[in-house]
């Protein structure tokens, strides 16, 4: 597919065109906070910053989503859902957090069930990628099969370059964006940007600074539940929020519940939960197959790196390193993996 | 073709219910639209996802068999804030249904073989979708002897009454043997856990399956009979029962190791739990 | 600091090779050079994964809670400002004083790790760190950096109360005298000016951003009820789902459910994901009790009777 060029000093315009015709989700600054939110034209958007504090894939699995709202009075019933999904572009997210949304599709968009909530917003959604310019001392997606300007994913690519954006377009639907705003997004000689590109990609897989080796971890865990390692520290000191998973951006556990509003009407509501929450196993008879810490730190560690293998094929974390960063204790799972290693070396 | 639409219920009228125990009533169930009902597919083992609007969804297992007509039958144990609900609820009034989920009973590789059924308590339930599917006039040819043992705590808590004394001994070729933990006024029957009554009735592992389900316990220990008795892992089928919001291999909270009870579940056989982490 | 964190192990080590205690919680090296992290000693030998120094914000305290059913006793490094919660878990009935080693180390300031670790080549390996008085100079392979405490530690100990443990039973370092970068109730004077209107709007802003991870109140050290009301089923007093009524319900509720008991650790507003600053709720109360009451800040003292769960006959009675 083609590659084009915007003028940095366009950017703005751009933003403002996409802003007018599209529902617009860029990154912002709210006080002390990177977050990904809907924005009214380019004053808002933030396009300096390192990585949002808490991943874009609200824009496809919202914290909060009503699924349908009804009318109930016991004799009748009426369900209503909502209704049509706005074309949105979401800009400026970078390569892991795009990487997270593909671990999303085989679970939503599954063998046997789809989910038209989520359907719905990924097929209206462009999805415009920022590369990295920066790696952060808690970054480690080259380990998760990942890189700092990796095209997977996106249906454009941005890369700043001096004082120009290289665009790499990688789907049909990005080629239809560039299409139409091809007076900013123009056509010109990339020879040389490719070559920038590959060159800053190179500089950067040289910066990271964690050292994360997933070779021999999974056929450990395959064939060792009940490893003593997850009694150790981290099942000590973790607290038991549910930090990692909200601001997680492979995480995608929901809860499904009621929310009245009148008194026949309300909505079903389905809303984020963590499986680090006790009651999130707790059957009605009061029986909990994941009674203490060590069986759900366990089992969230095993399921990033190999129930979702197992179930999709694709490892369940993407290096976006933000789980490190936000967790009060300093839980680390690139430490997990390399003490696993370690264990599974040693066996 | 993935259905996109699996979290929207259809809406369901409740036709008739019946009162099992002090805690546990059968609702009889029928789509308002009767295409949906004529449809719907159901295997035995099979759950749906009842919506008691206002509170949310449930997981409850179809306990009528497809056989049996184009109504659903679910057995609610009232233990939390929707099964209270659903339990005020009154013939003529509508709840929502989605379903079905789950992978149902492997009926098929049953077929020329004996049965032995072991239930216990409120899992009488779910594996009486089978009994009567086994039992039933279209299928009774495809298998051989049906034999099925039930334990309840007390003689109010034995479910399904009427088929346990009356409907099932009519069939031809089949067996019943009820217990009930403690000795009561009134009860004729066996006193006693599942477990040693198990041993006591000794099934033989020749040509036969064993369906059980039950509360963690009596599997525990019902299985290390059965196990005792000659029974292969194969030759064991269970149910398992965790908590579930979606019902679609999504919402993430129903998983034993790599597996999610709500879609390559709840079916299991022994063979393949073992191969499960013991996380259930 | 190096050589307090040296005494810390020599004292721990003793501690276990006597088997006064079956388990020292400390801290020690984080994945990242300017963090620590909990750890749990139950080895003589495993006592050189302790350490000390500016990166030890955690407090340590409410894991007492997790071992008081344990037939040992167990070792807890405190700074001044969890050494209250001590207090305050004993006052509580939480844990048992004689089933509790208070390791008590003063302490000249925690930094923000996230601002240190933005000026550090990424990467580096910590070498020392010393104690300046007004900075510290955190000492790497890739070069000497100094922080100004008054820019560089976090905000609540620019207005530390007891730098040094009110409870310990063995003190490691020299007394450190109390200094303030900061009002102790400035932060909160501001808002206080504000009209109802702005208030509302500054806290709606705030709360809004609010992911209910629950953090703030799983770390807290007076947050110790078995079923918390917020994880609550029957009645389900909130859900899962984040909007502003339920987000304030929780935050509000909860200051409240702590006021009187919480002893301004300031570790609420540390862990918060969004950045929220909870501790202005808290300090206000602080502020308030304090002028209602003539109370102390909570867990300065054992056995202080929690302003809100005692009488004393003079008390403010307005209405009455």
């Amino acid at each position: 597919m083609e590659s084009r060029v915007v003028n940095k000093g366009q950017i703005s315009e751009l933003l403002d065109k996409l802003a007018k015709d599209y529902n617009l989700i860029a990154p912002i600054k709210e006080e002390t906070m990177t977050l990904f939110r809907r924005v009214s034209g380019a004053q808002d958007v933030l396009l300096d910053y390192n990585n949002s504090d808490i991943s874009p894939k609200g824009c496809f699995l919202p914290q909060n989503e009503k699924t349908f709202s009804y009318m109930y009075t016991g004799d009748t019933l009426e369900i209503n859902k909502p209704v049509g999904t706005q074309k949105t572009v979401l800009f400026g997210a970078r390569p892991c957090d795009i990487k997270a949304i593909l671990t999303f599709d085989p679970v939503f968009d599954g063998v046997k069930f789809g989910d038209e909530y989520y359907s719905s917003k990924r097929e209206s959604t462009v999805i415009i990628g920022l590369s990295c310019a920066k790696v952060l001392s808690t970054c480690f997606c080259y380990a998760m099969g990942g890189g700092p300007c990796d095209t997977t994913g996106s249906d454009l690519l941005l890369t700043e370059i001096g004082d120009k954006y290289y665009v790499e377009v990688i789907t049909e639907k990005g080629q239809a964006l560039v299409d139409a705003y091809s007076q900013i997004i123009a056509k010109q000689d990339t020879a040389q940007l490719a070559k920038d590109k590959d060159e800053l990609a190179k500089k950067l897989s040289g910066e990271f600074v964690r050292k994360v080796d997933l070779t021999g971890v999974k056929e450990l865990m395959d064939n060792n539940f009940e490893l003593p390692y997850w009694a150790g520290d981290d099942q000590k000191k973790c607290i038991g929020c549910g930090t990692c998973t909200y601001v997680c951006p492979t995480c995608h556990c929901f809860d499904i519940f009621d929310y009245t509003t009148g008194d026949f009407t309300g909505d079903r509501l389905r809303c984020w939960d963590s499986c680090m929450f006790p009651e999130y196993t707790l059957e009605a008879g009061g029986h909990n197959p994941r009674p203490s810490r060590k069986e759900r730190i366990r089992n969230r560690f095993m399921h990033k790196i190999k129930y979702h293998l197992d179930r999709y094929n694709m490892v369940g974390c993407v290096g976006c390193g933000r789980c490190v960063n936000k967790c009060p204790v300093n839980i680390d799972i690139t430490k997990i993996i390399n003490d696993l290693k370690e264990v599974a070396q040693n066996a | 073709m993935p259905n996109p639409t699996a979290l929207t219920p259809y809406p369901a009228t409740i036709t008739k219910i019946d009162v099992e125990a002090g805690d546990t009533k059968t609702f009889t169930v029928v789509f308002d639209d009767p295409e949906i009902m004529e449809n719907f597919g159901n295997q035995p083992g099979q759950v749906c996802m009842l919506s008691a609007f206002g509170e949310g969804e449930s997981t409850i297992s179809i306990t009528s068999s497809p056989t049996r007509g184009k109504f659903l039958e679910f057995c609610v144990r009232r233990v939390g804030r929707l099964t209270s609900v659903l339990h005020q609820m009154e013939v003529g009034q509508k709840i929502g249904v989605r379903g079905p989920y789950g992978n149902g009973f492997p009926y098929e590789m049953m077929k020329g073989k004996d049965l032995f059924f072991i239930g216990g308590g409120s899992a009488l339930a779910p594996i009486r979708s089978l009994i009567d599917f086994v039992l039933s006039d279209q299928y009774r040819k495809d298998y051989g002897k049906v034999e099925i043992l039930y334990g309840a705590r007390s003689m109010d808590d034995v479910l399904f009454k009427s088929d346990l004394a009356e409907r099932w001994p009519a069939i031809a070729n089949t067996g019943i043997y009820t217990t009930i933990d403690r000795a009561e006024e009134g009860w004729n029957g066996h006193v006693g856990f599942v477990p040693p009554f198990i041993e006591e009735v000794a099934p033989t592992p020749e040509n036969k399956i064993a369906i059980i389900a039950g509360p963690p316990i009596l599997i525990k220990l019902g299985l290390a009979v059965m196990e005792k008795l000659g029974f292969k892992d194969e030759q064991i089928i269970t149910t398992l029962e965790m908590r579930m919001k979606c019902c679609l291999g999504k919402c993430g909270r129903c998983n034993v190791g790599s597996k999610f009870i709500c879609v390559d579940g709840p079916v299991f056989s022994l063979a393949q739990l073992k191969q499960m982490p013991p996380e259930y | 600091m190096m050589n307090l964190a040296q005494q810390l192990r020599e004292q721990a080590k003793k501690l276990l090779e006597e088997k006064k205690v079956d388990l020292v919680i400390g801290f020690g090296q984080g994945t990242e050079l300017a963090r620590n992290t909990p750890v749990f000693i139950d080895s003589p030998e495993g006592v050189s994964a302790l350490t000390w120094g500016p990166f030890c914000a955690n407090n340590l305290a409410k894991y007492l809670v997790d071992y008081k059913n344990d037939p040992g006793s167990t070792a807890v490094v405190v700074k001044g400002c969890d050494a209250r919660s001590v207090n305050r878990l004993l006052d509580d009935n939480q844990i048992l004083r004689e089933k509790v080693v208070v390791i008590g180390l003063p302490c000249p300031g925690q930094l923000e790790w996230q601002k240190v670790s933005a000026e550090i080549k990424p990467g580096s390996t910590l070498k020392e760190v010393v104690d300046n008085g007004d900075s510290y100079t955190v000492k790497t392979d890739s070069g000497d950096y100094t922080f100004n405490k008054k820019d560089y530690l976090l905000h609540r100990c620019l207005v530390c109360e007891n730098p040094n443990p009110v409870i310990s039973d063995i003190t490691i370092g020299k007394e450190i005298p109390v200094k303030n970068y900061e009002e102790r109730f400035a932060e909160v004077q501001d808002l206080e000016k504000l009209a109802a209107d702005e208030k509302n709007e500054y806290w709606n802003k705030q709360f809004a951003r609010c992911l209910r991870c629950y953090a703030c109140r799983n770390v807290c050290s007076v947050c110790t009820c078995k079923v918390c009301a917020f994880d609550q089923m029957q009645p389900m007093w909130v859900s899962k789902r984040t909007n502003l009524s339920e987000n304030t319900a929780f935050h509000i509720t909860r200051a409240f459910h702590v006021a009187g008991r919480c002893v301004d650790c300031g570790e609420c507003d540390r862990v918060c994901p969004m950045d929220i600053p909870l501790r202005k709720l808290n300090v206000k109360i602080h502020k308030d009790l304090g002028e209602l009451f003539n109370s102390p800040t909570p867990g300065t003292e054992p056995g202080l009777i929690s302003p809100l769960g005692g009488f004393s006959p003079g008390d403010p009675e307005e209405f009455m």
